[in-house]
């Protein structure tokens, strides 16, 4: 692992760089600057909502357009700003690592598919597009105004290249690169993620691509695929835009268990409990990904059989997920666990991902879709997962990378007070969410009827929500002040957990 | 194993045959319609009072191991991978 | 890895998918008895634009913003949209089905008392989504 801040080199040595660490850095700082931008989005809808709009009062946002403009731009950002490149950061650290490559396989095309990320982001910034995270048609068609929709279209077109490209890699660095005495059932399970991610991205994103292009040529007048009008039907977008992002919510979250397949022995000080059913469930997760997607349109008018298969396939993912549950408690079992932040971070992750995926399964019973979809329930249960799971998992290894990264140590007290107020401020916001949800507030509202109920919960979601702003800030200042003046890591054994670790202190600087 | 086959029998006569009874001698009475708002409340309360069995043990469980296997525990004894090469 | 039992992950699976096999029957059957529209439902033909709803009854009145209907009928809602996709939902009935331009979709119910209850909706569908509510009157049976 490189040791940034330490041996300070000139920025252009690392913008230019394509060696593996070099690029997961860029990744990395990239993805924490859009965590940071698209929760201040989040920030800004909490306090919209915090009070109903009454003759005028309580109204923060100028508009409605701007409103939904804003969360628009909060979805995308989170999901294709934050999560994916996220991962890559830690896939480029830890995966030619782990399967002992001197990089990834293709140098260049990973420089390549980094910086095709940086101007997708200007473009999506920029339109500030105002037709939800999934663009449905006709209203994506038809409705959404100028060119913020169009800079929207070629951003995500850009963002899923870019994803192809990234996941290429990983699967030659995996299959192809690894050290010769290495066989594929001795790769980490962390690899293991990223190959079985690499994968669902290569068979699921064409699909989106190929809807985006004809919503493009739909909304230029070219084509009707989409649009009635012209005898397309709309339905069929979902489909395809279902398809890919189903799958693709296993690639956000496969990744962030495999941190926390790295993190959690390691503080256990004990080895996996089962490597076998870890790897067996990333598999099984990664097949049955692509059989659940239409869950998400059992209102659109399906008909009782395809809404019973898809059900089944919904229900068939949760023994994988509960496998990598287990797994992660067993390991645990009798350990001599310390509780440093990172560790802290993925407990608390593994605990909001059991809430998430108890909610999923009622979400996917298929008459209370009736109750629940379109919903806050649903707003609640998806952001248990993003963030209780997700982002706590990374935030966690972010934690754990940081002395690798930059050579020091982060402050111990405020990592956890940033866990402790995260976890407070998750639970407030998502949990309470789920409630309004069953009392019938729809999402994607700039303003609501002031029911007492709704009144009441919205406050407490808003509240929650500036917690966790605040517990971000202190994550901000505490990476911004460590990196430059925290006491310097014991590289050897940062987290003082003795033992021998396999591989980080192995990598060395690069020479370019 | 038997106590693994007595529990299920019991998980059969306690959810499995009533689901299943209840599935072929529902039919439409004229007259009366199905209240819509009993069935799927009732169908999320017994799906809750499930996921919150479930939520409890798995979060119990969860707590009992932090709090037993944490460092800092009195009864806390080095693992047996500690100092070894794994 | 090392020399262990797997007994117990093989009783949690075990138990985990008799769980989730149960969900599945559970849910299947609820929505068996749901879908199931009874004979003689009087139509209602809801259609949905940006940002209102309409409804016509059976005999021809049109109602715009609020629907009118009497306790113990069984009510059978067609409905479309004519310009971009919105959800009609009365969320104390628990009635809830997309407004899809090119198909119609329907939903059952039969109020059981009288009042009034919000109706929304949940799909959106631009400026004033929010706002996009309207309201319906259950009343006494006229005849």
């Amino acid at each position: 692992m490189v040791l940034e801040f330490q041996k300070p080199r000139p920025i252009w040595q690392i913008m230019f760089s394509t060696h593996h660490t070099d690029i997961g850095l860029l990744y990395l700082i990239l993805s924490l600057a859009f965590l940071f931008l698209g929760g201040s989005l989040a920030l800004a809808i909490r306090a919209e909502l915090f009070f109903p709009n009454i003759e005028g009062t309580g109204q923060i946002i100028a508009d409605s357009m701007t409103f939904n403009r804003i969360f628009t731009v909060h979805g995308t950002t989170l999901i294709f700003l934050f999560i994916i490149p996220f991962a890559s950061a830690v896939g480029n650290y830890f995966v030619p690592i782990m399967v002992r490559y001197k990089d990834m396989a293709y140098p260049k095309l990973n420089a390549i598919a980094f910086w095709m990320i940086p101007p997708a982001a200007v473009l999506v910034w920029l339109g500030f597009a105002d037709f939800t995270w999934y663009a449905q048609p006709p209203y994506s068609i038809i409705s959404a105004p100028g060119p913020a929709a169009d800079m929207w279209i070629f951003g995500l077109k850009i963002l899923g290249i870019s994803s192809v490209l990234g996941a290429i890699n990983f699967v030659v660095t995996i299959l192809k690169c690894k050290h010769p005495d290495m066989s594929i059932g001795q790769v980490p399970l962390l690899a293991w993620s990223f190959l079985v991610t690499s994968c669902i991205i290569i068979v699921a994103i064409p699909t989106f691509a190929a809807a985006l292009l004809m919503l493009l040529t739909d909304r230029l007048g070219l084509s009707g695929f989409f649009n009635p009008a012209m005898g397309g039907d709309p339905i069929a977008y979902s489909h395809l835009f279902w398809f890919t992002f189903h799958p693709e919510v296993y690639v956000l979250v496969l990744p962030a268990i495999g941190m926390m397949y790295e993190i959690i022995p390691r503080f256990s000080r004990k080895p996996i409990y089962s490597y076998n059913s870890g790897v067996f469930a990333f598999v099984l997760l990664a097949i049955v990904a692509f059989s659940s997607w239409a869950h998400h349109m059992f209102a659109t008018g399906m008909s009782f059989t395809e809404k019973t298969v898809f059900m089944v396939g919904t229900l068939a993912a949760v023994p994988a997920s509960a496998m990598h549950v287990f797994n992660f408690i067993a390991t645990m079992w009798n350990g001599r666990i310390k509780f440093a932040t990172p560790m802290m971070w993925a407990v608390g992750g593994m605990a909001l991902f059991f809430a998430a995926g108890a909610g999923g399964v009622v979400n996917s019973a298929m008459p209370l879709d009736f109750s629940t979809h379109d919903s806050y329930w649903v707003v609640g249960h998806f952001h248990l997962f993003v963030m209780g799971t997700i982002a706590f998992a990374s935030i966690g290894f972010v934690y754990y990378m940081f002395p690798y990264v930059t050579g020091r140590m982060y402050n111990e007290t405020a990592g956890k007070a940033h866990f402790v107020l995260s976890f407070v401020g998750t639970v407030l916001v998502f949990f309470t969410q789920h409630v309004l949800g069953l009392y019938g507030m729809p999402r994607r509202v700039f303003d609501y009827p002031p029911i007492p109920e709704w009144i009441a919960m919205n406050q407490i979601a808003s509240v929650g929500a500036m917690i966790i702003g605040t517990s971000m800030v202190i994550f901000l200042i505490n990476m911004i002040y460590s990196s430059a003046k925290g006491e310097l890591a014991n590289i050897e054994d940062p987290f003082g957990l003795g033992g021998k670790y396999y591989y980080p202190f192995e990598a060395k600087n690069p020479h370019h | 194993m038997k106590r693994m086959i007595g529990l299920f029998l019991v998980l059969a006569v306690l959810v499995i045959i009533p689901a299943i009874d209840l599935a072929f001698a529902a039919g439409d009475e004229p007259g009366e319609y199905l209240d819509r708002r009993v069935i799927i409340w009732n169908l999320f309360f017994r799906l809750m009072a499930v996921a919150f069995t479930v939520g409890a043990v798995v979060s119990g469980t969860l707590i009992w191991l932090v709090w037993r296997f944490r460092e800092s525990n009195p009864k806390a004894k080095p693992t047996p991978y500690e100092g070894t090469d794994w | 890895m090392s020399g262990h039992s797997n007994m117990p992950e093989w009783i949690y699976i075990a138990v985990v998918v008799a769980l989730m096999t149960w969900v599945g029957a559970e849910a299947w059957n609820a929505e068996r008895l749901v879908e199931h529209v009874p004979e003689g439902a009087e139509v209602i033909k809801v259609t949905a634009q940006q940002w209102f709803w309409t409804f016509e009854h059976e005999d021809g009145t049109k109602e715009i913003g609020e629907l009118h209907v009497e306790v113990g009928k069984a009510y059978k809602f067609e409905i479309e949209s004519k310009d971009v996709i919105h959800s009609f939902n009365i969320h104390d009935y628990v009635v809830l089905m997309d407004a899809v331009p090119g198909r119609v979709n329907t939903v059952w119910f039969a109020p059981t008392e009288v009042g009034e209850h919000a109706i929304q909706c949940r799909e959106y569908c631009g400026l004033l989504h929010y706002n996009m509510r309207g309201t319906l009157y259950v009343e006494e049976q006229s005849s």
